[in-house]
């Protein structure tokens, strides 16, 4: 088991700068997630550390040793790969088997060491199968025994479960999060599905082109977003975005719409005025943070309803709000039709004012 | 992802093998391409300067290899003395004619084949295939007794029909493959806006043009080349190139200088034609079963 | 694109639809040996007699020119065959017959397979070295340029060259050998110890690049993923050769060594010019020995009866070709990897 320390690690690619100066550091025993869409440098950070690129400029250490120059072979890691990466020609046993053998393991070993790792998996009856004769959740397991066999001191996951369906990915999120906390090992994962980081990471790193944007517990990363562009990253359905302007109206500052004007909070005011803001800010709240009751009047933001989604055990209402249109999450017993006035609740408490230029957020 | 992209790490032993790699390459290109550089030069030597070689061992000597003024005479020689131009005649028309018509009917053969399923069609298509890999020699012996019968020993026409006997199989084969990937909907989509069954099919053509053409070449390309037909069923009114070339070399009293002339004169064009269509020469010269 | 046989290119790219790529992908997948991608519904009785129509012009030009060839060859081999106008007599067998204690017949076999050995012991050793350096090297589209020039010349002109650089007066390869001490007063075409290696180098001249090709093709598909779970494995660049890239580039190989394996039964424009079977036969393989037989003696039935025990061991090699070709590994394109 080691922490990881990544130090303004660089990644280029002929003149594409992949990684930007990245810094994070991995406790021991950490289940760490990086997380971003594709492109985002993410994929890069995970082959850097497993051997399979250079490092541009910067060190990667496990513990206290610089992995730089090391061979991957050299690094005591596993990984797993998005597409499996099972080699065909060989049995499942023998995939398994593979890291072992070729560090030289007595057969006896192998055996138990094969042994138990299957049974974690429940793998146990395919050992003699080739991968083409597996379904993918049997190879994406085959893969991750691959990886625990040898115990290693370090989990790679390159987006391991992305190509299974729905279903069984969901069952595996709970599984790898079990079996991580069960072996102990320090464990990073890379993913583009912010579900998957959110339901088992201990800490997140969000990388947007190349650069760390937000490195925190998910629940930071998911109340607190540092900027927009996290903010709009993170959450399913996504968070509203609607350009404000900040005006002081009877000494409360108002976030104001030309459809709307709502105060902020006391402690928000209290940022604000000590931020030396600016005017133009863009609001974001998120859909579940929107009250919506149906008919006209009162003081709440009045809206008109697109469209109604319901989805089971909650309902999505696309509200109208002058040109501006808010996604509102409610429930299922919602009457609004179709066409019909509404009125929107904002919960100001947990909404966010971003600046426009730079993005980063006010609170 | 191509696996020549996978890391690798530096070593004092990796550094060895780059530099053994390095000398390797070296020496197999200059092996590669000696033999080529030797037929060029030696076409424009005269001829006690074509026989002047160092004594053994003298390294020193290999300069003489250079020391020559250069002469256009052996190609002068060739179509004014020996008839090249009726040689390089014959060998464009035998081998764009049989390239022609294998390249047609194959196009037509190959569509079918890839539209419609029939009980044998796999025997069917071994047969094809197994006429294209035949040894030319064992062909050729009964081809001759037949072609002698018929009048067609030494005639152009004979030369193609026997071109046709390599060429046909192999531009079914490749063109088989090229229609199999046309998804038959754009036939369809055809079909539907009224077209006629055979208006369907040349619609398709353009998509397909760029195989056709290229297997075109390497029809040619395979006629051009081939010797044992052209030496045999050609003999005496339709001599082609290579055949030309090899009867330049007599008992005695050799001409190299005009012998390495005709070597280029063969070979210019068909290296310029296999550059031309670079991409498909894998799929061609391995009947397709390995694709670039 | 998993097409079973022939054809490809990036060209024909475009036109290949995406659903029409998953659709062999899924044939690939199950294993099926399916030897044409066919759509079902086409298969209606109306429009299959048109099909059939385009197809009957090459059917017939190719039975002319090979199947009825081949029932001469048969009969031929079954008769006295006289150059001149008198009709073919039948022998009883005797051209078969004599087969058994034909010498030449005898080492003919042997001969070639010696010369297909030593052809592709050099070559697969050459080619896939090369292949190896080449690929993904800086220079490797000029590299495989050069290298394709020996394959574009005509195998006679090429024989040609050599015999010049072989000559034991005035070539350049003579003096080189001999400078270096290899080769002693001998010319290496003269002796019959070694002019078969004479010719064998020529072959490597020409065609290892072809294999080179093949082998280079081969590599660019094996999948990098595997070779980079290996090296998490534990392995080197050595051992990741052997465990994971010779076995995914292995369909290639056969491939390369059959298809070079049938080329040598093919052609022998080589050893026509070079040798012409000699010195003392030491290089007269099966086909030139049948090509003396039937075009320098005019034995036509006697090389008939030859011509067929070549002809039936080229099938079978054949059939294990297109059997090979078939194979869903060697169909799919670098991307699909």
């Amino acid at each position: 088991m080691a922490s990881v320390t990544i130090d303004h690690v660089w990644k280029y690619y002929g003149k594409t700068e992949a990684v930007k100066d990245l810094n994070l550091k991995c406790a021991d025993g950490e289940f760490l997630s990086v997380l971003g869409p594709s492109g985002c440098g993410k994929s890069s950070t995970l082959r850097m550390l497993a051997g399979l690129e250079h490092i541009s400029a910067g060190d990667i250490r496990f513990g206290e040793r610089r992995i730089n120059d090391l061979p991957p072979k050299d690094r005591d890691i596993a990984m797993v790969f998005e597409n499996y990466a099972l080699y065909p020609h060989k049995t499942v046993r023998e995939n398994i088997a593979n890291s072992l053998m070729l560090r030289g393991a007595s057969r006896a070993t192998i055996e138990q060491k094969v042994k138990k790792a299957t049974e974690l998996l429940q793998i146990g009856h395919l050992l003699q199968r080739k991968p083409q004769e597996l379904s993918g959740g049997q190879k994406q397991r085959v893969a991750i025994g691959r990886a625990i066999v040898r115990e290693p001191q370090l989990f790679l996951f390159d987006e391991p479960i992305a190509h299974l369906d729905a279903k069984l990915r969901a069952h595996m999120r709970g599984e790898l999060k079990i079996m991580q906390r069960e072996l102990g090992t320090t464990m990073i994962y890379v993913t583009h599905d912010q579900l998957e980081a959110l339901s088992m990471a201990d800490r997140i790193a969000v990388m947007h082109e190349g650069v760390l944007q937000q490195f925190g517990t998910p629940q930071e990363i998911y109340d607190h977003p540092v900027n927009e562009w996290v903010a709009g990253f993170v959450g399913e359905p996504p968070m509203n975005f609607v350009d404000c302007l900040i005006e002081d109206r009877g000494g409360v500052l108002h976030a104001v719409h030309p459809s709307f004007a709502v105060p902020v909070t006391g402690s928000q005011e209290a940022i604000l005025r000590d931020s030396a803001h600016r005017a133009e800010v863009r609001m974001g709240i998120r859909p579940d943070q929107i009250g919506i009751v149906t008919g006209d009047g009162g003081d709440a933001v009045a809206a008109q309803i697109l469209l109604t989604e319901p989805l089971g055990g909650d309902m999505l209402v696309d509200a109208a709000v002058g040109q501006e249109k808010f996604l509102v999450k409610t429930k299922p017993d919602f009457q609004g039709r179709r066409g019909d006035a509404c009125r929107l609740a904002f919960d100001t408490g947990r909404w966010h004012l971003f600046d426009r230029d730079t993005g980063l957020a006010y609170f | 992802m191509a696996s020549s992209d996978v890391v690798r790490y530096r070593s004092p032993l990796r550094s060895l093998v780059n530099v053994l790699v390095a000398i390797f390459l070296v020496i197999y290109v200059v092996w590669t391409v000696l033999p080529l550089f030797v037929m060029f030069v030696s076409s424009f030597k005269d001829l006690l300067e074509a026989f002047k070689l160092p004594t053994v061992g003298d390294w020193s000597g290999i300069t003489l290899f250079f020391d020559f003024t250069p002469t256009v005479k052996h190609y002068q020689s060739l179509f004014l003395d020996h008839n090249f131009s009726v040689y390089l005649f014959n060998s464009i028309v035998a081998s764009a004619g049989s390239a022609l018509i294998s390249v047609v009917l194959g196009a037509m053969c190959a569509y079918s084949l890839s539209r419609i399923n029939f009980r044998g069609k796999q025997d069917l298509f071994f047969w094809i295939i197994s006429t294209r890999m035949a040894p030319v020699v064992a062909v050729m012996v009964p081809l001759y007794a037949i072609f002698r019968g018929a009048g067609l020993v030494g005639t152009i026409p004979g030369l193609i029909l026997a071109y046709t006997t390599f060429n046909l199989p192999f531009a079914i084969w490749m063109l088989k493959g090229f229609f199999d990937n046309v998804p038959y909907a754009i036939e369809e989509a055809q079909m539907c806006d009224g077209a006629t069954r055979f208006r369907a099919f040349l619609s398709i053509l353009p998509l397909v043009a760029p195989g056709v053409g290229a297997f075109l070449v390497l029809c040619i390309l395979f006629a051009w080349n081939d010797f044992l037909f052209a030496s045999i069923i050609g003999s005496g009114g339709a001599k082609t190139l290579p055949v030309a070339t090899k009867e330049l070399v007599q008992p005695q009293n050799i001409q190299w200088g005009s012998i390495m002339a005709a070597g280029v004169v063969t070979t210019l064009p068909m290296m310029f034609l296999g550059l031309l269509i670079r991409r498909y020469l894998v799929a061609g010269l391995t009947m397709g079963a390995v694709k670039e | 694109m998993a097409v079973t046989t022939a054809g490809g290119g990036r060209g024909i790219g475009g036109g290949a639809s995406a659903a029409a790529g998953k659709q062999h992908l899924l044939e690939m997948r199950e294993g099926a040996r399916v030897i044409s991608h066919t759509p079902a519904r086409l298969n209606t009785a109306p429009s299959r007699a048109y099909y059939f129509y385009l197809m009957l012009p090459a059917i017939i030009v190719l039975a002319c020119i090979t199947l009825y060839p081949f029932f001469w060859l048969v009969w031929m081999s079954l008769h006295d065959v006289d150059v001149g106008a008198a009709a073919d007599k039948w022998n009883d067998f005797a051209n078969w017959i004599r087969l058994g204690r034909d010498r030449k017949f005898q080492d003919g076999w042997w001969l070639l397979l010696q010369y297909s050995a030593m052809c592709m012991v050099l070559q697969i050793g050459l080619g896939v070295l090369l292949a190896v350096i080449l690929n993904g090297s800086r220079h490797e589209k000029l590299l495989v340029t050069i290298f394709l020039m020996p394959m574009m010349m005509a195998p006679v002109v090429a024989g040609l060259v050599w015999y010049y650089l072989y000559n034991s007066t005035f070539g350049w390869y003579h003096w080189l050998m001999q400078s270096a001490g290899i080769l002693g007063e001998r010319s290496i075409l003269g002796d019959p110890s070694t002019a078969m290696l004479g010719i064998v180098i020529v072959d490597t001249w020409q065609w290892t690049p072809l294999i080179t090709l093949i082998v280079l093709a081969g590599l660019k598909r094996v999948p990098r993923d595997q070779l980079e779970a290996n090296m998490v494995d534990g392995a080197g660049e050595i051992r990741n050769f052997f465990q994971i890239t010779l076995p995914n580039i292995y369909p290639f190989l056969l491939i390369a060594i059959l298809l070079r394996f049938m080329d040598n039964f093919r052609f022998i424009d080589h050893i026509l010019v070079l040798t012409g079977g000699g010195p003392a036969d030491s290089t007269k393989i099966l086909p030139t020995y049948l090509f003396d037989v039937s075009f320098q003696f005019f034995k036509l039935g006697r090389g008939a009866a030859i011509a067929l025990t070549l002809l039936a061991v080229t099938i079978v090699l054949g059939l294990i070709l297109v059997r090979v070709f078939q194979s869903p590994t060697a169909q799919t394109r670098p991307e699909d990897s």
